[in-house]
């Protein structure tokens, strides 16, 4: 085995999977167990979710989208599969404002449970135009929402980023799969191929 | 993947056992016996199981000792009515993986089965440190001096270990992969000079890592 070959076997690899969880409320237009086979398909070592640490630590899956509350958690409490919450100390907030801007970041959110309730399946929201669609929608409710929203939003992409990263660190050789909004994968993304230990794969190439 | 045996006497449980195991990830399940006997010398070496799960009337240490002499290797899961020190520290010098209640979910008794299929104690917690401890203190051999020192996660590893946890209980305690945790032990086992996870966790309840 030259060492080339053998470097890259040490490397850890990760990918992030898209998902819209903020939608929890509404019910998902396809079978949950689309998402348990393609998860447990990958079968990753670990399996970052943007959830607290209080959320875990309390088992607290309440407030958690049904994607993480009925497929992912219970998926990883029957395998090898780890869970680790990458979500911080607070959840995200949504994308508020009053007015005009409220009304369109309203539009906006309709459009993007619109998105979410017309996908065949959890493939559907990580490529083609409800990708792309569905991130620039989410652009526009930050921009919408002024500078806060803006702020909290980069402040989770760090969140995310170095939990992720702090994941892979500690455990070199191992295959993660971050699992997290839409609106975060094109930043988190390009953060993880710049570091020289990690591969940052499709989640299909996992 | 688990490559499971379920020994129960009646056909209906078999079969029910089947079904019911069958759907589940990571588990294979090879074959169904009424008795050790049954399981006959002449299993073919993929065919191996890598647990058998026990669900008898009484949790009999004998029962252990015979599939040993059957087949070395496979994790055995007791099924039992209701958690008994004496019982489990009987199992565990018969070389059980453990027991586990019949109240527990499917979700427990999968993870159970996997767990004793990769030669793992399986107990409750809060069994585990009693059944432990009980077995350390009838164990006369001092732990062996370890040329080498733990490291802090290694010895947070060993800590949990102690308490009877599984692999993935320790993972998930930790937040590192089961694949980390079996290389932390890899190391520890080194460390401390010993070649199995009973003769591990009872160094370490001999040495205050336990509770």
């Amino acid at each position: 085995m030259s060492g080339d070959t053998h470097k890259a076997e040490n490397l850890t690899r990760i990918a992030v999977l898209g998902t819209l969880t903020e939608f929890h409320a509404d019910p998902l237009p396809y079978n949950l167990n689309a998402l348990v086979d393609l998860v447990a398909g990958i079968n990753p070592d670990l399996l970052c979710l943007d959830m607290t640490l209080a959320q875990w630590q309390q088992q607290d899956f309440s407030r958690l989208p049904s994607e993480y509350r009925e497929a992912l958690l219970p998926l990883a409490a029957q395998t090898d599969m780890v869970v680790v919450p990458i979500g911080g100390e607070q959840a995200m907030p949504r994308a508020i404002a009053i007015g005009w801007r409220g009304i369109l970041i309203n539009g906006a959110r309709k459009l993007l449970g619109w998105i979410q309730a017309s996908a065949p399946g959890p493939d559907a929201i990580n490529q083609g135009w409800r990708h792309e669609l569905g991130n620039l929608l989410y652009s526009l409710t930050r921009y919408l929402a002024g500078e806060a929203a803006n702020h909290a939003y980069h402040t989770h992409i760090e969140q995310l980023t170095q939990a992720a990263l702090r994941a892979a660190a500690d455990n070199p050789g191992n295959r993660i799969l971050v699992v997290a909004n839409i609106q975060y994968c094109h930043h988190i993304r390009p953060r993880l191929q710049q570091q020289p230990d990690i591969i940052e794969t499709a989640y299909t190439n996992l | 993947m688990t490559r499971l045996i379920i020994l129960t006497p009646a056909t209906l449980y078999q079969e029910a056992w089947r079904a019911l195991l069958s759907t589940q990830l990571g588990i294979e399940v090879v074959d169904t016996v009424s008795q050790p006997q049954d399981l006959g010398q002449l299993i073919p070496l993929n065919q191996r199981p890598t647990t058998i799960l026990i669900d008898l009337a009484a949790a009999e240490p004998a029962v252990a000792h015979q599939f040993k002499e059957i087949t070395p290797a496979p994790g055995l899961l007791f099924l039992v009515d209701k958690y008994d020190l004496t019982e489990m520290v009987a199992l565990l010098q018969a070389d059980a993986a453990g027991c586990l209640i019949r109240d527990a979910t499917v979700a427990d008794l999968v993870r159970g089965i996997i767990a004793a299929g990769r030669g793992e104690i399986v107990l409750p917690p809060e069994w585990a440190t009693k059944a432990l401890v009980a077995l350390a203190r009838g164990e006369v051999e001092q732990g062996r001096p370890f040329l080498n020192t733990l490291t802090d996660r290694e010895q947070d590893v060993l800590r949990l270990l102690a308490h009877g946890m599984t692999n993935k209980d320790i993972a998930q305690s930790l937040f590192l992969s089961v694949r980390t945790i079996e290389a932390h032990l890899r190391n520890i086992y080194g460390k401390l000079g010993v070649t199995s996870r009973t003769a591990a966790v009872l160094w370490a309840v001999q040495h205050g890592y336990g509770p």
